[in-house]
């Protein structure tokens, strides 16, 4: 898409209280979305079905926005219920959170386009589109000149041009000195890590290669495979842009490190910035990484106009090789763990999803790049209620102590109640909290954090009686090891 | 007591029983009359209070019913002639083969014990003298059997079993060339969709009576659309008098006219009002050139005692059989005497003999003969809008152009594609020459390049281009659905648990399908017209032919125009020619919006157009069937005429190495499926689509059978083996470009 075919926008300042914001989440981002829209003077309207009759953001709802405010729904994943909770309460936006419709580009295209328009906070349901299929994004980055994972850029159809393919991926990863080189074979048209296999045999390919492919087209109707360079050792950055709606000048508050993973590849740390280089040794020149890959996704955003909150996802090999993986465009789990190290105009306090309903709502930005800083570093915890030992299986039951000690350095967003004993639903994944730790340098904000994992209390047991299992020591078992490679 | 007498009274009160039922409360005056007289004489008889001479007396009441009977004969209407037809007294195919043929032998079962006693074959024999010889000449009898109203016959309506035993033993007949009689007494085929299915197998019967090498003779009593076709595809077609030949039932089209609900009945005014202008009776059938002769039935009908009858039938049969044998003799004048001779009122054909053996010539032109006959049909009964020029021009440019694209494809073609050959052979031989010879030079080039950061690298790195990006492609038509604001509630929510659609996302880019179960949702004809061919590709031809009221059908005039007017087409037929990457096929499309997708003269005409034209361009040809609802009723025997018609036309061009394929969607029922779409070999569906002979509701009433849920469902007719394969609605065009390379026949000019 080229620059000239967009219309040019214009803002102009919205009147906050004629707003009304449908809520289309759950748990702590329900709840973030409603604190923020209340800092701003927007109402908003919030739902819940009966499994979460007692998570935190119904009471919360109850509390801010009164209980005209609330609509009860059977599930979180039908639209048409959405739409008819917005019409009913009069909304003229709906916020997605994460997950559920965040980045599906046909719901936001629902809302934009239906008779009675609404405006989607998030980017506009043509970047949605754009930047979730993973071929465009790859072909987009590769047109600019951005680093993306060795391999196919387009899908294969042909075998013969398929195997010569895998031959040059392998070959390419021996010129690298990789040891075990390995080729990844995906449906192109897939995704949610279905029709996947990696190959580390070359004389194995044709015969995964085929399976691929015969998936692929039982499943998805298109047998297009794509080939790449399967990276083992990595680490996992992200970027975080920010964009009014106009598209034209989006800025970056900073990027992320996400390596701390269960084996499932569910990040559990998060932390800001991406590396340490002032105070840890890496193998390469990590500052110059971090702002290769900041700039690389100010490039890409800039192309498309992107118009609103997103996250670029990189992989960063032991090389110091930078890689774009994905662009998630929605707010994140862990955005408030840039946003505690941000300062806009000097200033802390920056909340990250209410720029982003300000911004999608069409506001101006009101600052520059150069206004945005960081400070310090943040590391956010995900406390959850599984068994690390037992492959990070899920642990479902009553929930009865839950409290820690509070600090000026530490934020905690949960929907789990602390006042009275509280039931996880089997139905949605069972994260607990977040608990973002700030410190002035990176051994600071290690200290806080196990500080804060210390205090914390977390009990309860389950339907026959055993205690709670939280990954909580595996947190802490985690934490020495941030920032490193 | 004398028995004859009594005898003759019970024969009498039959023929006054008889004569009741068929006018069913009319003429009630002349019935009385009769019967009181007979009534008044059998008292008589049971008093014995006879006067001297009974048997005159008796022979004067005969003489009376006999009188009445010629009278009302005059006034008998078409719905009179159904009654007689389904008569229990009616003759039957026993009574033929009795009282016709000299002896017979039933082969393919034996009353009850058969695969389908509805279906009677027979092995007959008729002797002839010439001079003192006697010849024996034998025919295969084929017929629907209605056994006087015995109930295992089924009132003549055939299994799609009994009708496959017909064609096995008409291919017995053409194995051992022996002509074929083939006796209609049908009222329509048993609406059952077990393999063979009731539609496919009357396709295949249809499709293999077209170019079977015997003659073939049917004789109409009743002629219930597509059971009569089922072995109605004759070289000549005799109807007897009282018959009727009709699309439909006059209950089941007044039911359709009448827009009755299940379970109830059309008025009998609606009945008697429909049997008369669907002009089912075998006046109108001569009339029109659907059947060649009419043999006269003793008047309200032939019974099994009216031997003069079947002397007449006998006559008519062998005459007609000759004709045909007589009519594939080359020499002209020679030909002319014969027939001359033959059609001599005076002539009693028992005493002449003709071979009724042919040879292999003569088969050819038999053949050929029966199917440019049907081919003609009908033609007079659409609206050709065509302007004269353009008629004739395009008959001359058709008769220019047949004998250059029978060189360009035949002639030149193959030579082409040696001379090809020839000289790839001689450029492989140089390109080795030349790397032999420029081997040196291309390893110094090469040690002059710098090593490592090779081409390999940048491929795996770099922009690759990428010129055909299939999953880009938007839809070229989107439903005009989509721009309205709702939900859509799948058909199989209760079952699966599919959530609303919102209909823009549904009918734009969904093309129609639910996201959850893959339910396809009916589309609009322009769906595929824009969306499986190439862009800019369509060219329709034919256009102007437009679909008429050739019956003047009462307010159909207005009905027809109205359907014109909401679809912006003429027929339901649109044929044209489009590409498929590249690729040209002739593509006749059936459209469920126009009339349900009826079939009539026009779309029958259109359609074997559109087969001859796919023949003399060696194209594919597909006949794209979004929905037909069956032969369009309103248009009689002028509809059903296009079921062997249209046949006749596919097969020719089947035969010609064409690739013919069918690809249902939507509905698809009733004749066009049981005829040219139900013959091809390549059949295919698209997804949630309904298949078969009859719906449900006609089933219930026909038979009283409760058909289970999704009966006719595309998936079940696959299982049953009636199509090939289903294809998703958004896969057409890659599945056709499939097909088009992997199927058919030896004469596709692509290939």
């Amino acid at each position: 898409m080229s620059k000239q075919d967009k219309p040019t926008i214009v803002l102009e300042k919205p009147v906050m209280s004629e707003h009304n914001i449908l809520v289309a989440n759950r748990g702590e981002i329900a709840m973030r979305i409603m604190r923020a829209c209340r800092e701003l003077g927007v109402a908003f309207t919030a739902i819940y079905t009966a499994e979460d009759e007692a998570s935190g953001h119904v009471a919360l709802a109850r509390e801010l926005g009164g209980p005209k405010s609330l609509y009860r729904v059977s599930s979180y994943h039908d639209a048409n219920e959405l739409m008819a909770v917005a019409d009913d309460a009069g909304c003229t936006a709906v916020h997605p959170g994460y997950g559920f419709f965040a980045e599906d580009f046909r719901f936001a295209r629902r809302v934009t386009k239906r008779d009675r328009k609404m405006i989607f906070i998030g980017p506009s349901w043509k970047i949605i589109r754009e930047l979730g299929d993973k071929i465009n994004t790859k072909r987009l980055a590769r047109s600019l000149g951005v680093p993306t994972v060795p391999g196919s850029d387009r899908p294969i159809y042909d075998e013969m041009e398929a195997e010569r393919i895998a031959k040059s991926v392998f070959e390419y990863q021996e010129q690298q000195g990789i040891k075990h080189p390995l080729v990844l074979v995906k449906a192109s048209a897939g995704g949610g890590g279905m029709g996947i296999e990696e190959v580390y045999d070359p004389d194995q390919f044709r015969s995964v290669y085929r399976r691929i492919r015969s998936y692929a087209l039982r499943q998805f109707k298109d047998e297009g495979v794509l080939i790449e360079q399967r990276i083992k050792d990595f680490n996992h950055l992200e970027v975080q842009i920010v964009s009014d709606r106009t598209g034209r000048h989006p800025i970056h508050f900073g990027t992320r490190n996400c390596s701390i993973q269960s084996t499932g590849r569910q990040k559990r740390i998060e932390v800001a910035p991406g590396f340490a280089p002032d105070t840890l040794e890496y193998t390469f020149d990590a500052a110059k990484v971090l702002t290769n890959i900041v700039d690389y996704s100010l490039a890409m955003a800039a192309k498309v106009r992107y118009d609103n909150v997103g996250t670029w996802e990189w992989i960063v090999t032991r090389a110091g090789e930078p890689f774009l993986m994905e662009v998630n465009t929605r707010i994140q789990v862990e955005n408030g763990v840039s946003a505690s190290i941000s300062r806009v105009a000097g200033k802390d306090g920056v909340d990250l999803i209410s720029e982003q309903i300000r911004l999608g709502l069409g506001d101006t930005l009101g600052y520059t790049q150069a206004e945005v800083a960081s400070e310090g570093v943040g590391v956010e915890y995900r406390i959850i209620a599984e068994d690390p030992a037992a492959n990070f299986t899920p642990w479902v039951g009553k929930i009865e102590k839950f409290s820690w000690q509070e600090a000026p350095w530490l934020t905690m967003f949960t929907h789990v109640p602390t006042d009275r004993p509280y039931e996880i639903p089997t139905e949605f994944d069972p994260n607990l909290a977040l608990a973002i730790v700030w410190g002035k340098d990176l051994d600071e904000a290690k200290a806080r954090g196990l500080e804060f994992l210390a205090s914390l209390t977390l009990e309860g047991r389950n339907a026959s009686g055993d205690a709670l299992r939280s990954n909580v020591s595996f947190l802490k078992e985690n934490t020495e090891r941030l920032l490193r490679f | 007591m004398d028995n004859n007498i009594d005898k003759r009274i019970v024969a009498l009160r039959e023929r006054l029983d008889y004569l009741k039922d068929i006018f069913a409360g009319k003429n009630l005056g002349d019935s009385g009359l009769l019967e009181d007289r007979l009534e008044a004489f059998a008292s008589r008889v049971r008093e014995g209070s006879l006067r001297d001479d009974p048997y005159a007396e008796l022979s004067s009441i005969e003489d009376l019913f006999g009188h009445v009977e010629r009278r009302l004969d005059k006034r008998i209407t078409a719905m009179d002639k159904v009654r007689i037809v389904r008569h229990p007294q009616r003759i039957c195919l026993r009574d033929i083969l009795e009282n016709v043929y000299d002896n017979f032998t039933e082969v393919g079962g034996q009353d009850e014990y058969s695969l389908d006693p509805g279906m009677l074959i027979a092995r007959a024999v008729i002797m002839r003298r010439s001079g003192k010889k006697t010849y024996s000449q034998a025919v295969m009898v084929i017929g629907q059997e209605k056994g006087h109203g015995a109930e295992y016959r089924n009132g003549g309506s055939v299994k799609p079993w009994g009708n496959a035993k017909a064609m096995q033993y008409m291919h017995v007949a053409e194995t051992e060339g022996i002509p074929i009689h083939s006796y209609i007494f049908t009222p329509g085929a048993y609406p059952i969709e077990d393999y063979p299915g009731a539609a496919q197998q009357i396709a295949r019967n249809i499709y293999g009576m077209a170019g079977l090498r015997v003659p073939i003779i049917a004789v109409t009593s009743e002629g219930g659309s597509g059971g009569a076709e089922a072995i109605g595809l004759a070289d000549r077609r005799l109807m007897l008098s009282h018959g009727y030949y009709s699309v439909i039932s006059p209950e089941g089209a007044a039911a359709i006219e009448g827009h009755i609900k299940a379970g109830e009945r059309a008025t009998p005014e609606m009945i008697e009002h429909c049997a008369e202008n669907l002009h089912i009776t075998a006046q109108d059938n001569l009339r029109f050139g659907y059947i060649d002769r009419i043999i006269e039935e003793p008047p309200l009908g032939a019974r099994p005692w009216h031997f003069d009858f079947f002397r007449t039938l006998r006559q008519e049969v062998i005459r007609a059989t000759d004709e045909v044998v007589i009519s594939t003799r080359i020499v002209p004048g020679l030909r002319g005497l014969a027939l001359n001779r033959h059609r001599a009122p005076e002539v009693n054909l028992d005493e002449m003999h003709i071979s009724w053996a042919l040879s292999p010539a003569a088969k050819d032109r038999l053949v050929e003969k029966r199917q440019q006959k049907f081919l003609h049909l009908s033609r007079y009964a659409v609206r050709d809008n065509r302007p004269l020029v353009a008629r004739t021009t395009q008959a001359c440019l058709d008769w220019v152009s047949r004998p250059f694209l029978n060189f360009k494809y035949d002639i030149y073609r193959k030579h082409q594609r040696r001379i090809k050959g020839f000289v790839e052979e001689i450029g492989n031989e140089w390109e080795s020459f030349k790397s032999r010879m420029l081997a040196p030079w291309r390893n110094f080039k090469k040690s002059l390049r710098p090593k490592g950061e090779d081409k390999s690298k940048l491929e795996l790195t770099e922009l690759s281009a990428w010129t055909d990006d299939a999953r880009q492609r938007r839809w070229n038509y989107l439903s005009p659905r989509y721009k309205i604001d709702r939900t859509v509630t799948c058909p199989n929510s209760e079952s699966y648990g599919c959530l609303d659609l919102w209909g823009p996302d549904l009918y734009a880019e969904f093309a129609g399908v639910c996201s959850y179960c893959g339910h396809h949702f009916p589309m609009e004809p322009e769906w595929y017209v824009q969306n499986v061919f190439d862009k800019g590709s369509v060219n329709e031809f034919n256009a102007e032919i437009e679909a008429g009221n050739p019956l003047s059908f009462p307010t159909f005039d207005e009905r027809i125009a109205a359907a014109k007017e909401k679809t912006g087409s003429r027929s339901g037929c649109m044929t044209f020619e489009a590409d498929i990457e590249g690729i040209k096929i002739v593509v006749a499309m059936l459209m469920g919006t126009f009339r349900g997708g009826s079939f009539g003269a026009a779309e029958g005409f259109k359609f074997v157009e559109a087969a001859k034209r796919a023949a003399r361009k060696r194209c594919a040809f597909l006949a794209y069937v979004h929905g037909t609802a069956g032969i369009r009723i309103q248009e009689g025997t002028h509809g059903v005429i296009q079921m062997p018609r249209c046949t006749v036309a596919v097969r020719r061009y089947i035969e010609a190495g064409g690739l013919y394929m069918v690809l249902y969607d939507t509905n698809s029922f009733a004749g066009p499926v049981a005829s040219f779409l139900g013959c091809s070999p390549y059949q295919f569906a698209v997804r949630s689509s309904n298949i078969g002979f009859a719906g449900p509701g006609v089933i219930k009433e026909t038979t009283g059978l409760d058909i289970p849920p999704k009966y006719h469902r595309s998936y079940h007719a696959l299982s049953r083996g009636h199509i090939q394969a289903i294809w998703d609605r958004r896969q057409i065009r890659a599945n056709l470009k499939q097909t088009l390379l992997t199927i058919g026949g030896r004469n596709l000019y692509y290939r």
